[in-house]
This record gives structure tokens, C-alpha cells and sequence, in this order.
């Protein structure tokens, strides 16, 4: 997995891409997080266009981070969730818990 | 597959470590074209072997890399089996319960599996390796 991190009117984007699987995933994705959380940036759009799939240890990466942004009173949003990801989510529940968007720009107006 | 009215049968032993797990599925995204059923259906099954193969190196390998998962494809005209097959002592599957903490980080490998497979076994191996036979029917749009 590889991350990158660019903000868009206020928001932190993470784009993520590759294989969201756990491992050294989880650590690199807290850290990011946390860091992101340190420089007072609570709205965060994760973006997920360009990963391949996810594994049930992925979509626990993904609840720490929306545990950890909604802890400290954030919010924590998801971004071009693929066919095969969302039904992931339905299946496992977590689409009651995500909301995610198709489009960039409503995405981040809906933080307003 | 050339022949639509053939059989085929693929093994595949990978290391216990999590970056291999991309291998199975990119052996079932490359033949999906060539498989008669929808992109979706091809999706469901190598979510289901990524989360079997997952559970094996993890729980069945204790993530030793030098201890394989072993992967059989079975490709038949209306069918796809994938048998995942680890070292590990296996679990008490009959009993299991998802657990019910919807913000829990762990444990929804076996509901994914489930969801997505139209037969899921587990079993013994005749050498007594733990086993995970994973079934999903073909059927085109």
C-alpha cells in the first residue's frame, strides 16, 4: 500500500493504492493519521480509487482510523470506494458506517 | 480457456507473508475474461481466497515464511473450487458466531467467506493439513 496526502479547501486527502492488507499497512496508516490529527486537521477524506482490493485486516485499519479521528471529534470520509470494495462493506455491515462519495467536490463540501 | 468444456487444475504454493497474497488473486483477474460469469462473481470468489489464505498464514502458519500456503484451482465449465490448504491445527468452526461489535478491527473473515462463496468447507486433509474448500457456480448475466 502507498500513501499520499494532499489537502483541497481545508480537507486532508489521503490517497491510498495497492493492497490494503494489514501488516505494516496498519501502522503506516495510524501514523499517518495521528499526524494528521497532531496538525489539527479533523476532516479527512480517505480516498480509495486506486486500491486494488481490501482483506477484513484492511477494513480494520480503516475503523481504527475512523475511531481515532472521531475521538478527537473529526471526521473521517471515504472517496471512490470500487464496486468490489463497497460490496466488502455491505456485506461486512460497515456501509452504515462509512459515507463515502463518488465525487471529489461534494465530498469535501458535505464537511461544511 | 480455449476449450469451454474442459477441466483444468492450477497448484500454487506461497510463502506465509501477506505481500503474496495479491498472487492468487491476480491468477483469477487474469483468466476472469475468459471465465463465463460477471466480473462481480470472479470479485466475490478472490476476495473469499485472499480472506482463506489470509486466516492461513495468520492463524494456520503463525506467519512463518518459510511454512507455504498451498492453493488448488479447480476450473470446470460451470464452477471454480479453490481448496487453501495450511499447516495449522484449524478452528472450531461449527460453533463459530461472527462477533456482534460492528466497530471491531478483527473478525469478518469467515462472514466475507461465507457472503461470497456458494459452498464453503472446512476440513482435514487426508495428510491432516487444515482446509479451506471454497466453491462459487459460474453462471454468465
Amino acid at each position: 500500500m502507498k500513501i499520499k496526502e494532499r489537502k483541497q479547501d481545508g480537507i486532508a486527502i489521503i490517497e491510498m493504492s495497492g493492497k490494503l492488507m494489514g501488516g505494516p499497512d496498519a501502522a503506516t496508516f495510524a501514523e499517518t493519521i495521528k499526524t494528521l490529527i497532531h496538525e489539527g486537521n479533523l476532516n479527512i477524506l480517505v480516498d480509495l480509487g486506486k486500491v486494488n482490493w481490501v482483506n477484513s485486516t484492511g477494513l480494520g485499519i480503516l475503523i481504527s482510523g475512523y475511531s481515532t479521528v472521531k475521538k478527537n471529534g473529526g471526521d473521517l470520509k471515504l472517496l471512490h470506494v470500487s464496486d468490489r470494495i463497497e460490496s466488502i462493506f455491505m456485506v461486512s455491515k460497515l456501509h452504515t458506517v462509512f459515507t463515502s462519495f463518488d465525487n471529489e467536490d461534494e465530498a469535501i463540501r458535505s464537511f461544511a | 480457456m480455449s476449450d469451454p468444456n474442459r477441466t483444468h487444475h492450477v497448484e500454487l504454493k506461497i510463502p506465509s507473508l501477506l505481500v503474496f497474497l495479491g498472487v492468487p488473486d491476480a491468477i483469477l483477474m487474469e483468466l476472469a475474461g475468459d471465465l463465463p460469469a460477471p466480473q462481480k462473481t470472479i470479485d466475490e470468489l478472490s476476495t473469499s481466497v485472499i480472506e482463506a489464505c489470509t486466516n492461513a498464514m495468520e492463524h494456520g502458519n503463525a506467519m512463518s515464511a518459510d511454512v507455504g500456503v498451498e492453493l488448488h484451482f479447480d476450473f470446470s465449465p460451470d464452477r471454480i473450487e479453490v481448496t487453501v490448504l495450511d499447516s495449522g491445527p484449524g478452528f472450531d468452526h461449527d460453533s463459530w458466531k461472527p462477533p456482534e461489535d460492528l466497530m471491531r478491527e478483527r473478525g469478518r473473515g469467515i462472514t466475507i467467506m461465507r457472503e461470497f462463496t456458494d459452498e464453503l468447507h472446512f476440513e482435514r486433509a487426508e495428510d491432516g493439513r487444515f482446509c479451506v474448500r471454497l466453491l462459487k457456480h459460474l453462471c454468465s448475466d
